[in-house]
């Protein structure tokens, strides 16, 4: 009788101690599933997609919606688009916020003049981009770089420079000063030793940088959206948006635009996993 | 060597993007049935001219966008677009005049709204495709539960009534989601009821017609399925193909689906007749898609020829024969289209009928605010005399400031 | 020294500043001049109900999203946390819905919600449930409501992630202090664990609130602000103002309100950082 009784106490334990994990695997699915639900969309044939009892697993799967997509269909064009500006944009955006941030981490400023010049830089990131499209458009049109990739990369690169300086000057601050002093005694040039010792040293945090960019390149909707006109600059993200509102909603091909769009930022941000928390709060909670 | 393998990637992706210099459009259209023929079109033009040609399809919502940025700023990023006719005397100012005046074939009410101003100015675009709202009805039902064609809209209640309750199906479907939607739902019940939205400079939506009509709308709503107020055409559509609908107001684009037996259950059941009228005879809103050129288009000539060719009576019985309304009498009167489209006749009688939206600029602003209210009427938010009310009142607004102000 | 000698770092930072001042500040000073043009934009902020409506519709949607956020991103990382097993697994999957592009999360709920074909009300009619009246994105009032569900689903994870390395970062030694004292753990997690993590409880808070002011992305996808007004936010309005209405002017007007609302965040964020 006393075992029984405490066999059954056992068991509510563990019961008990199994509690916290169905709620963690409850949270996992909530999720989850709609990603999976896209999925499914994008691989099952028309009459499948919209059947009464939802087909949540055991339809027939078909790559026919990936290949209506993207073999000729414009979200090849799209998907070009979008490769060819996360590139660009994050390049050009490392290539003048490095040494901003190089140059706020590492030299004497008077009266705090680098925390004020950061402060301020971030500040703009900060613009929510709604205030500032209509100027921006209005400029673009005046250069001539609507509807093109450069036009649009020159803004992606303005959006994505406060965060290179600010996760960039942080990573700069970690490394020692000494060590490119010693470089510079060696008879190394300040830019030298940037290039030479410095940025090796911080390649990983230059690594996560550059992923951020990629990815916030690869999203961005808004000024995609205002500032294209055709395939010749038109985005992943907005050649989906293009095809949600129209009367027949071509659901199997969206979705698989959808999917592949997502793709490369999970690989990315899988990559960068380390630095996901500082990244995501502008560098201010250090991993 | 890999400098050298980049060196030719690079200098091979440069050439591609100089290409060699050729004939080129890009035409821009309504994603969905309305564009359509005009993309076959344009694709049948491209290769019989050797000319590149690019389509740029955009949902209803953000086509307007899209081209008025283009338009406003002359970019010249489009060649051809394509709008429906209440865009017209927003757009007017900044597309290219034709060259000659359309011959006569094409049905008046289709003329009139590509002319600056109205009726009486300039023509800037040529009518495509020829849509005017008419009514759809269950004919197998009505005939069922003994009921005359629905003349007037007490027909339609008393019709919704009696087959709502008889065959446990939605009387009746609308779609009352704001802005174009619903608006576009309401404007037959308003004319027929003999109200107006405005009148010169002022609006007179809230008259005691028009209120009368929106309560009659409501009515209506009760046999309409629950979340109408958020329907758009396609839920209104679907309702009459699953056969779960017995009557709606509805646009010609949509009479192929109904036969179509791969996409209805109601295949011949529906009859498309002219829009019931009440106090006034009834009458169905214009809808006509455009072909225009933007002033700011670099390949105007070739735009012209290619708009002119689409809509010569030849290519506009292709086109028809696709699917799209056409909008030339000859092609609503040629007998073996009529033996193959059932719904000519009726289609026909309502263009020629049919009246168009306010012919304003500030149209998009108007509908915006109309639609708002009237979904918000539709939805119980709002008592229909309040609703009316306060959009006479920010319609007003809309109108004064603009009288005004004139536009950057 | 020569206190009027450029710091030897400017050169390094002078080319990050010419392209902000060119693509932040000069556009600004351009939507001054928009705005400006016409006095009446201004006053008629004051008497638009549009916006108005659209002005408490994104607090309340801010306020609410980011509450619901914060307690369940709060619960979910002490609940990881706590966890003996399989925290990293957990802590990744969490995640995902946060990286997808806002418009491929959005389109995902467009799938979801719609009332006749869509997999919720699918599921729960196959679950025996009435879903008539569930009309979701689409009803005047439930829109709203989910709206904020899907700004939930997607960035409770924000929360979570950012609350769970606040979690990780607190020291030990606190902890176990109080535990000797024979502390609860209700009163461990008030008197400990919620005094230290507030920094980081206030950069997550005011990080997030930046962006649902702003929110555009995923409503633009769901319901275009929709139906009747019920889902109009400050941007969608903006949006529609300045480019389906043609008026600039206003839209300006209108984006220095919801610049002046940020900047009061942006402040708040600035010393909170500067505080950790």
């Amino acid at each position: 009788m006393m075992r029984a009784r405490s066999g059954w106490r056992e068991a509510a334990r563990k019961a008990a101690a199994l509690l916290p994990y169905l709620a963690a695997v409850a949270a996992v699915f909530i999720a989850l599933a709609p990603v999976y639900w896209l999925l499914t969309i994008s691989l099952k044939r028309e009459v499948d997609q919209f059947a009464y009892p939802p087909q949540w697993i055991g339809f027939t799967a078909t790559l026919e919606h990936y290949r209506d997509a993207f073999a000729g269909g414009s979200f090849a064009a799209y998907f070009e688009n979008s490769v060819l500006l996360a590139a660009i944009s994050t390049i050009a955006a490392l290539a003048i916020g490095v040494p901003a941030a190089y140059g706020l981490a590492r030299f004497e400023w008077p009266r705090q003049w680098d925390h004020r010049i950061a402060d301020w830089i971030l500040s703009t990131r900060m613009l929510p981009p709604i205030v500032t499209i209509v100027p921006l458009f209005l400029m673009l049109r005046q250069a001539r770089l609507l509807n093109s990739l450069i036009g649009l990369a020159i803004v992606y690169t303005g959006f994505n420079l406060p965060f290179v300086v600010w996760m960039m000057r942080g990573f700069f601050e970690e490394v020692p000063k000494e060590i490119e002093e010693a470089a510079m005694l060696d008879g190394e040039s300040r830019s030298g030793a940037l290039l030479r010792i410095v940025l090796p040293l911080v390649r990983p945090g230059l690594a996560a940088t550059a992923v951020f960019c990629l990815v916030v390149a690869w999203n961005e909707f808004l000024f995609a959206l205002i500032l294209t006109q055709t395939e010749a600059a038109m985005t992943l993200p907005v050649g989906i948006a293009s095809r949600v509102t129209q009367y027949e909603i071509k659901w199997g091909a969206m979705s698989a635009a959808g999917v592949v769009a997502m793709i490369p930022v999970l690989v990315f941000a899988a990559a960068a996993q380390k630095y996901l928390v500082r990244g995501l709060s502008l560098g201010a909670v250090k991993g | 060597m890999r400098n050298v393998a980049l060196a030719l990637f690079l200098a091979a992706f440069l050439l591609s993007c100089s290409g060699t210099p050729q004939r080129s459009l890009t035409i821009a259209v309504n994603a969905g049935v309305e564009g359509t023929a005009l993309k076959a079109a344009a694709r049948q033009w491209g290769q019989a001219n050797h000319a590149r040609i690019e389509v740029v399809e955009l949902p209803y919502a953000n086509l307007f966008e899209k081209e008025q940025l283009d338009l406003t700023s002359r970019t010249g990023a489009y060649d051809v677009i394509m709008l429906d006719d209440p865009w017209f005397p927003r757009m007017a100012a900044d597309l290219a005049r034709l060259p000659r005046d359309p011959d006569s074939d094409f049905v008046s009410t289709c003329l009139e709204v590509c002319r600056h101003p109205y009726k009486t100015g300039a023509y800037l675009a040529l009518p495509y495709v020829g849509n005017a709202q008419l009514f759809f009805y269950r004919k197998d039902l009505f005939e069922k539960y003994r009921l005359g064609a629905p003349k007037t809209w007490d027909d339609v209640l008393v019709a919704a009534k009696k087959i709502g309750e008889g065959e446990k199906i939605y009387g009746y479907v609308m779609r009352a989601a704001p802005g174009n939607a619903v608006v576009a739902d309401f404007m037959p019940l308003l004319w027929a009821f003999g109200g107006g939205v405005m009148e010169g400079n002022r609006a007179i939506c809230n008259s005691p017609p028009a209120v009368e009509a929106l309560r009659f709308m409501l009515e209506l709503g009760k046999y309409s399925p629950p979340g109408y107020a958020g329907f758009n055409a396609d839920e209104v559509s679907a309702h009459l193909l699953q056969g779960t609908a017995a009557m709606s107001i509805n646009w010609p684009a949509w009479i192929a689906a109904m036969d179509d037996p791969a996409k209805s259950k109601v295949v011949g059941k529906i009859e498309f007749s002219q829009m019931p009228g009440e106090r006034d005879p009834g009458v169905g809103e214009l809808g006509a898609w455009l072909v225009a050129v933007p002033a700011g288009s670099k390949h105007a000539a070739d735009a012209f020829e290619f708009i002119y060719w689409a809509t010569e009576p030849a290519q506009m019985k292709q086109a028809a024969l696709r699917g799209n309304p056409p909008t030339r009498r000859s092609i609503f009167q040629s007998p073996d289209l009529i033996a193959k489209f059932r719904s000519y006749p009726a289609q026909l009688a309502s263009l020629e009928s049919a009246r168009p939206r306010p012919r304003t600029a500030e149209w998009n602003e108007i509908e915006n605010s109309f639609g708002i209210y009237l979904s918000k009427a539709n939805d119980g938010a709002m008592d229909p005399r309040a609703a009316l009310n306060a959009a006479a009142d920010s319609i007003q607004k809309i109108l004064e400031r603009n009288e005004s102000a004139t536009h950057p | 020294m020569n206190r009027r000698r450029i710091p030897e770092g400017f050169p390094w930072v002078l080319p990050s500043l010419l392209v902000l001042l060119a693509l932040s500040i000069y556009p600004l000073i351009y939507s001054v001049k928009l705005a400006a043009a016409d006095r009446g934009n201004f006053t008629r902020l004051f008497t638009d109900r549009l916006f108005l409506t659209a002005s408490i519709q994104t607090i309340v949607l801010t306020i609410a999203a980011l509450a619901i956020e914060f307690f369940l991103g709060l619960a979910l990382a002490l609940l990881v946390d706590s966890l003996a097993r399989g925290r990293m697994f957990f802590r990744t999957a969490l995640l995902i819905p946060m990286l997808l592009p806002p418009v491929v999360a959005a389109v995902a709920w467009r799938l979801i919600y719609n009332p006749q074909f869509g997999v919720l009300n699918g599921t729960l009619r196959w679950l025996g449930f009435h879903t008539a009246h569930l009309t979701w994105t689409s009803g005047e009032s439930s829109a709203l409501a989910s709206v904020i569900l899907v700004d939930v689903w997607e960035w409770t994870p924000f929360l979570f992630l950012l609350l769970s390395a606040g979690l990780q970062a607190i020291p030990p030694e606190p902890l176990e202090a109080a535990r000797v004292d024979g502390a609860g753990a209700w009163r461990i997690f008030r008197d400990v664990t919620l005094p230290l993590l507030k920094p980081t409880i206030v950069l997550a808070l005011l990080l997030r609130a930046m962006d649902l002011v702003r929110i555009f992305d995923q409503i633009f996808i769901l319901t275009q602000g929709g139906p009747g007004t019920a889902t109009e936010t400050v941007s969608l309005y903006i949006y529609r103002t300045a480019f389906r209405f043609s008026n600039f002017g206003y839209a300006a007007a209108m984006s220095f309100v919801l610049l002046a609302a940020t900047m009061l965040f942006s402040r708040g964020l600035l010393r909170a950082m500067r505080a950790r």
